[in-house]
């Protein structure tokens, strides 16, 4: 079992590891649906189905307007610093394919999600992956009808942000129920709660501007070089259904 | 037939484990079911099948696992082997002992993933995190297993005299 694992984490076997990995994914998706349907189903008692239905609309139109405010003020920031001058790409300037959920990581080593568009899709490992109100994370590998999304909610994501109100910048790693952000500090400045981190392009690993999260809590560490702090992430993990793969960007 | 039978209710609890499961996320973790399947079939049908099953079951998880294949079978297994080693010097009617074998396995088959991740270069996550994770799925795991241990002996009770170990 070590040496296929060994074998199969050689670059010359992603292609097969790719398509061995996808065949799961049309059982998954079947299992998906079915309790899709399921939930449709128990929701049809009363009135619940399109309560929830409103509910939904109301929280994708809040989600929306919220994500429109922090990009203006992201924007109004980065015109007031002359940022503009430098090459970053917008984000929604960027080319995306819509996708969906079929299944999840088997345990909380690896909060993953496997979507139902792979290689044939134009979805290749590396690709950057978000919904409409932020970042969810990055592509880890992909088959031909189906791929592998390591989410921020997984330990072993790191993403480098900035704070939109202060511009000081940091380093988010995954948790299972919160970020973490380390603040680098900066003189005079402090980040405080209610702050939102958005994608600093530090490192070229994600497109600057992608929103991340909000600061729920910050310890300050006078001592230290930088402060902690705790990030709510813009996306409910266990709500992910409809994800959007931005493919022009190439992680340099 | 009974492969057959048990390679399908072991495809069902890896689907579900990775569909419907997270839905029932408390504190980043939710029901590892091939792990209690595995232990229960261990449990019941002793070391050598439920270490085959353990394969099995670990490779299923593989291909819905970012990663080479490989790491949660390995992981699978030493909780397997553990579990071998708990019914040969246990009794096992006991309801206490199978959880309690189950809490054990988690923290073997958690120790083991990370251990493979480290030695196959991949990232790890950090150790507060890892420990926290551990100790909530091995709280999971174990409340699961009575009811897991109560449906096989239901379903085993027609066929097996008493007194007799299966």
């Amino acid at each position: 079992m070590l040496l296929l694992a060994m074998l199969s984490e050689q670059s010359w076997a992603a292609g097969a590891r790719g398509a061995a990995k996808s065949a799961l994914a049309p059982l998954e998706s079947a299992m998906t649906q079915a309790s899709r349907n399921l939930d449709r189903v128990t929701s049809v008692l009363g009135d619940i189905s399109a309560l929830r239905a409103e509910n939904q609309r109301l929280q994708a139109a809040d989600v929306a307007l919220r994500r429109q405010v922090i990009e203006l003020d992201a924007a109004a920031k980065e015109n007031a610093s002359l940022r503009q001058a430098l090459d970053f790409k917008r984000t929604f300037g960027h080319t995306m394919v819509a996708a969906q959920v079929v299944g999840r990581g088997p345990d909380g080593f690896s909060s993953t999600v496997e979507i139902d568009r792979g290689t044939a899709d134009g979805v290749r490992p590396g690709m950057i992956v978000a919904t409409g109100a932020g970042l969810v994370g990055r592509v880890r590998e992909a088959g031909p009808h189906g791929a592998l999304v390591q989410t921020l909610a997984d330990p072993r994501s790191r993403v480098n942000v900035y704070l939109a109100k202060s511009g000081l910048q940091g380093t988010v790693t995954g948790g299972p129920n919160v970020l973490h952000l380390e603040i680098e500090h900066s003189l005079g400045v402090k980040p405080s709660t209610g702050e939102w981190a958005l994608t600093s392009g530090v490192g070229s690993g994600y497109p600057r501007g992608l929103v991340v999260g909000e600061v729920a809590s910050v310890a300050y560490r006078p001592a230290s070089t930088s402060d902690q702090a705790l990030l709510a992430w813009v996306n409910e993990p266990s709500s992910l259904s409809l994800l959007l793969v931005i493919t022009d960007f190439v992680q340099s | 037939m009974k492969r057959l039978a048990i390679a399908s209710v072991l495809l069902a609890a890896v689907l579900v484990q990775v569909t419907w499961a997270p839905r029932l996320t408390v504190a980043g973790v939710f029901p590892n079911l091939a792990l209690v399947a595995v232990i229960v079939i261990t449990w019941t049908a002793g070391v050598r099948k439920g270490m085959a099953w353990a394969c099995v079951a670990g490779l299923l998880l593989d291909l819905t696992a970012p990663g080479p294949i490989g790491p949660h079978a390995v992981a699978l297994l030493a909780g397997a082997y553990i579990t071998g080693f708990w019914i040969r010097n246990l009794d096992r009617e006991s309801v206490v002992h199978p959880v309690l074998a189950v809490a054990v396995s988690t923290i073997a088959y958690s120790f083991v993933l990370v251990v493979v991740d480290e030695v196959l270069g991949l990232p790890v996550p950090p150790f507060g995190m890892a420990l926290q994770l551990v100790i909530a799925a091995c709280v999971y795991n174990a409340a699961l297993m009575p009811i897991a241990m109560w449906v096989v002996r239901r379903l085993q009770a027609p066929t097996t005299r008493p007194g007799v170990a299966v």
